[in-house]
């Protein structure tokens, strides 16, 4: 969140997590923060381990594609 | 945590998300703080950044995907909520309700039990029947056409073939209501179906204890004095007590041995009949019946055939398969040298298979088209009850205009608007066919009742089952979608209507007032519709009541007789011996005092007949004259008793002995149709086509016409046989009373000179001569019976509509009447200016009801007695009675308007 090459709306954060808590991909428990405050936690499941992995995966060979083709079309422009 | 959890969880899960959310504003608002932002201010950007907190916790909820059922639920609450807080809508929405599924409910549970529902047997889809099973009795010659009765030996050779068929099964087609006795106590009336050896294994009915009826008991003649008892008879006579098996059950005056208990739930092939004995045909001889010849005969056809298919056979190849071997076995009964005429008959016979798993049922044949013709009037009611709460909930509509608004602008979207308005019909329409599945539980038993008089139930089982809720479910999501759909619709502001559209979104008013009129416009048009048909039941049915029957209903007793336990003779000349008993029952009831008159019969009315063709010596067969004659056996005193008068000749008398001339009373129907201009006494006759003993019987009387078995019949010819001359015992015994006589009196001391004559001889119930012609037409009655109510409450439910909304324009425009009035219009001229409005209504209802009406009642042409389906009387009683009705419904607003006081109307503005 904190950079701010990938901002996401924070209006969506929470509608976000909690559609991967109910598909089981993340889990959460009620901890003490820093400030002494009682706070969520979201913590990766194993299935959403799994499933971070095989997504990142899958976003490696599209960009590697994406990758590929630019590349030769830059080449063709050169 | 699953969604069931979720949905209990709720009230935890909406703290943890306030918590939540709480905590990330808190830390933001920290954070910007901490960057030196006054507290106010990073509060304020915060927001902005975030956005509304309620938004995104409604996002977050939706994304947990329980949202929809955790709404329904908020809906549901919400739902009652509403409904409470306006009884009188509530109350009256849920009546309708109620008696519109309820009514729609009873109607299918009649259906359902007679027409739809199969046989609890193994597989009944293989089953196909032998006939449509719409005939009953026995049948001696070959049948012109669809064959629906079969004889032993056709069952018999039918099986040695090689079909598509797996196993045939016969079972006999009258189920006889006779006597039996367990162990030597007092004889109980007891049903009693006689079967073959194949019966249960066809159809595929286990025994519940012992074993059923097997194909040994079924081998010779006599073979096998076995019974199988049904569930409900051994658990009424035994209390379930497994020793019964084996015990001695004495059948009329034959012993037979309890061999078994057939599955619980089984009561025979027949719907609406229930046995509870089920014998082998090898028994038939043993067992008596009046004119019953046995399995010998090969054109004693009187037993249904059932077959199952092997698996995989194709119906239609059965069917054709089937008709050939029936004319090959058929010829082959027919000797070596057929005549001509028999060779014609079976040209033409033939065999039709239907489906058999749903039993056969003489209800079917007679109320199937009532039931559907019932069916439509309740479902034309629900449509009406329909508009009805369809128009007080745009009227609701309008009244929560504003908590509509206000819910919109807290964010709720227009498809939720629209669920939660359609939440709150469903819960009607629930409410509704809950306490109308309750209402039609009682109500088709009460129909039943109806439709077949009589000392016995019909034993059906009504009580709701898988198709009946199912059917009640769909009617109730059906209702709720049909009333609830437009007013939702209306009340979130979708247009969707264009026609309707004059006007967006303020005006909706309008468009309320244009579908309002709309739904009035039709409920009209449905009532009309509605109360011609009740109009044409109700005309058919006085046509009916009026027809000349030809016999004094009035004051006459009906006893039915059993006489299978008295152990008469029967077939040897000592038969004679019942017809003494006969005449001694009717010496000694003839003093009684009270008694004007007594005779046994065949028949009496409405009990089914015996007919044939009879041909008159020298006189050759005509058109007129070649129809079926309905004989009847009767004593002497029969003619007074029922009151049919003799024109010429004589009666039966002391005379007419065994060994006199065979005699005959005939009416005058067969005397001028046979003797157009002479007279028929003395002349002489036989019966049959060609018949066997020629010129046989002497005319010795010619009495006045009468209805023999139904009201409905056309004019009959009949004639009229002595017992004496016709040995046998006739069980139907009628005694004439005079005006005034103790009836109770009466039927008592019958008893007893019955009893002291023969006590032997039981008498299984006793009932009018009235009651018999009224049973005759129990079904036209209760369907004239029932359109008319549904008639009735169709326009009663129009009224309250058109009175609604009348009320509510009227209260709307309380100030224009008000300053009409200051300026000078009169009151009835206001008056009339509403009553326009309400005959705009009327007119465009009639206008499309009555168009409707005229195409649709030929339908009912077949249910109508001597009456057109474009009946004017009727026709015009309905319009009339709409006209009428719509109008007095409106005159009450109008009569309002007119009493405005103007001061007071301009001041409330």
């Amino acid at each position: 969140m904190s950079r701010e090459a990938l901002q996401v709306q924070q209006e969506s954060l929470y509608p976000a997590l909690h559609r991967l808590e109910y598909k089981k991909l993340l889990a959460s428990n009620w901890e003490l923060s820093e400030t002494g405050r009682e706070a969520k936690f979201y913590e990766l499941t194993a299935n959403g381990r799994a499933h971070l992995k095989a997504e990142t995966e899958n976003w490696k060979r599209l960009t590697d594609v994406v990758g590929l083709i630019l590349k030769g079309t830059l080449e063709g422009f050169s | 945590m699953s969604w069931l959890q979720r949905l209990f969880a709720r009230r935890r899960m909406e703290r943890d998300l306030d918590k939540e959310i709480q905590f990330h504003v808190e830390s933001q608002v920290s954070d910007k703080e901490r960057s030196g932002i006054s507290e106010i201010e990073a509060r304020r950007l915060t927001r902005l950044e975030f956005g509304g907190t309620e938004q995104i916790k409604e996002d977050c909820r939706q994304s947990r995907g329980t949202m929809w059922l955790e709404s329904l639920v908020q809906d549901v609450r919400y739902g009652l909520r509403q409904l409470r807080k306006s009884p009188g809508f509530t109350f009256i929405a849920i009546l309708s309700l109620t008696l519109g599924i309820g009514a729609n409910t009873a109607i299918f549970t009649l259906l359902n039990a007679i027409l739809l529902r199969p046989l609890p047997v193994q597989k009944p889809s293989e089953l196909l029947l032998f006939g449509d099973g719409q005939s009953q009795g026995s049948m001696s010659s070959i049948p012109d056409g669809n064959t629906k009765l079969f004889s032993y030996s056709f069952f018999r050779d039918f099986r040695q073939k090689d079909t598509s068929f797996s196993g045939i099964a016969a079972v006999d087609s009258s189920q006889s209501a006779t006597k039996a006795s367990i162990g030597g106590a007092a004889y109980q009336t007891a049903h009693v179906d006689l079967v073959s050896g194949s019966y249960f294994s066809v159809l595929g009915v286990p025994a519940f204890l012992g074993r059923t009826i097997g194909e040994s008991d079924d081998g010779t003649d006599g073979a096998g004095p076995v019974a199988v008892a049904s569930y409900s008879w051994f658990q009424r006579q035994f209390n379930g007590d497994p020793s019964a098996l084996g015990k001695t059950i004495r059948i009329q005056s034959h012993d037979y041995t309890l061999v078994g208990v057939a599955r619980p739930g089984f009561y025979g092939y027949t719907v609406g009949q229930s046995t509870d004995l089920w014998i082998p045909l090898s028994m038939e001889k043993a067992f008596s019946r009046p004119g019953w010849n046995g399995l010998g005969d090969r054109f004693f056809q009187s037993l249904y055939l059932i077959g199952r298919l092997k698996p995989g056979a194709n119906p239609t190849q059965a069917n054709a398969e089937t008709n050939v071997l029936f004319k090959q076995i058929l010829g082959s009964y027919l000797g070596p040298q057929p005549s001509q005429k028999h060779l014609d008959e079976l040209a033409h016979a033939s065999v039709q298979l239907t489906p058999g798993g749903r039993g056969v049922s003489y209800l079917r044949y007679a109320f199937s088209v009532p039931l559907e013709i019932l069916m439509a009037i309740v479902a034309l009611v629900l449509l009406i009850a329909c508009a009805n709460i369809a128009n007080m909930l745009l009227a609701r509509g309008v009244a929560r205009t504003r908590e509509v608004a206000m819910r919109m602008a807290l964010g709720a979207s227009r498809r939720r608007i629209v669920l939660q308005l359609l939440t709150e019909s469903l819960l009607l329409a629930f409410l509704g066919a809950a306490a109308g599945v309750a209402l039609a539980w009682k109500a088709s038993a009460v129909l039943l009742s109806m439709a077949t008089p009589g000392p016995n139930p019909v034993p059906l089982n009504l009580t709701p089952d898988m198709p009946v809720l199912g059917f009640t479910l769909g009617a109730a999501v059906i209702t709720a979608l049909l009333f609830g759909m437009l007013p939702a619709f209306q009340a979130a502001g979708l247009e969707f209507t264009p026609a309707l559209k004059d006007g967006r979104g303020s005006s909706s008013s309008t468009t309320r007032g244009a579908l309002a009129r709309s739904l009035i416009v039709g409920q009209i048009a449905l009532s009309v519709v509605l109360l011609v048909v009740a109009g044409l039941f109700v005309r058919s049915l006085i046509n009916l009541s009026d027809v000349e029957t030809g016999f004094d209903k009035h004051n006459v007793l009906i006893f039915s007789l059993d006489s299978s336990t008295a152990n008469l003779p029967r077939g040897t000349p000592e038969e004679i011996r019942s017809v003494q008993l006969q005449e001694q029952i009717e010496d000694r009831v003839q003093n009684i005092p009270g008694v004007k008159a007594d005779g046994f019969a065949f028949f009496t009315f409405n009990q089914g007949g015996w007919t044939d063709e009879v041909l008159f010596q020298g006189i050759p067969r005509t058109q007129s004259n070649g129809g079926e004659v309905f004989f009847n056996i009767t004593g002497k005193g029969y003619f007074p008793t029922m009151g049919i008068q003799l024109i010429a000749g004589r009666l039966f008398n002391a005379q007419d002995t065994q060994m006199s001339n065979k005699v005959a009373v005939i009416n005058e129907t067969m005397a001028r149709r046979f003797f157009p201009n002479g007279s028929a006494i003395g002349r002489r006759f036989g019966i049959g086509e060609t018949p066997d003993h020629p010129g046989e019987k002497e005319v010795i009387g010619v009495v006045k016409d009468a209805k023999y078995s139904t009201l409905t019949e056309g004019t009959l010819m009949a004639a009229y046989f002595p017992c004496t001359q016709n040995p046998g015992f006739y069980g139907n015994f009628a005694v004439r009373y005079a005006l005034g006589a103790n009836r109770q009196e009466i039927v008592s001391r019958t008893r007893r000179a019955i009893a002291e004559v023969n006590s032997n001889i039981l008498v299984n119930n006793v009932g009018s001569l009235e009651e018999q012609a009224d049973g005759s037409i129990a079904t036209q009655s209760l369907v004239a019976r029932l359109s008319s109510f549904f008639g009735i409450i169709a326009v009663f439910l129009g009224c309250i509509g058109i009175y609604g909304l009348l009320s509510y324009s009227v209260a709307r425009r309380t100030s224009e009447f008000g300053v009409r009035l200051a300026l000078g219009a009169r009151s009835h001229m206001l008056l009339w200016m509403i009553l326009q409005e309400c005959i705009l209504l009327l007119v465009l209802g009639l206008a499309l009801g009555v168009p409707v009406a005229l195409s649709s009642t030929r339908i009912l042409k077949s249910q109508l007695y001597e009456l057109s389906p474009l009946d004017p009387t009727a026709i015009s009683i309905a319009i009339a009675a709409v006209s009428v009705m719509t109008i007095a419904a409106a005159w009450l607003p109008a009569r309002r308007a007119t009493k405005i006081d103007p001061m007071q109307a301009l001041r409330t503005e």
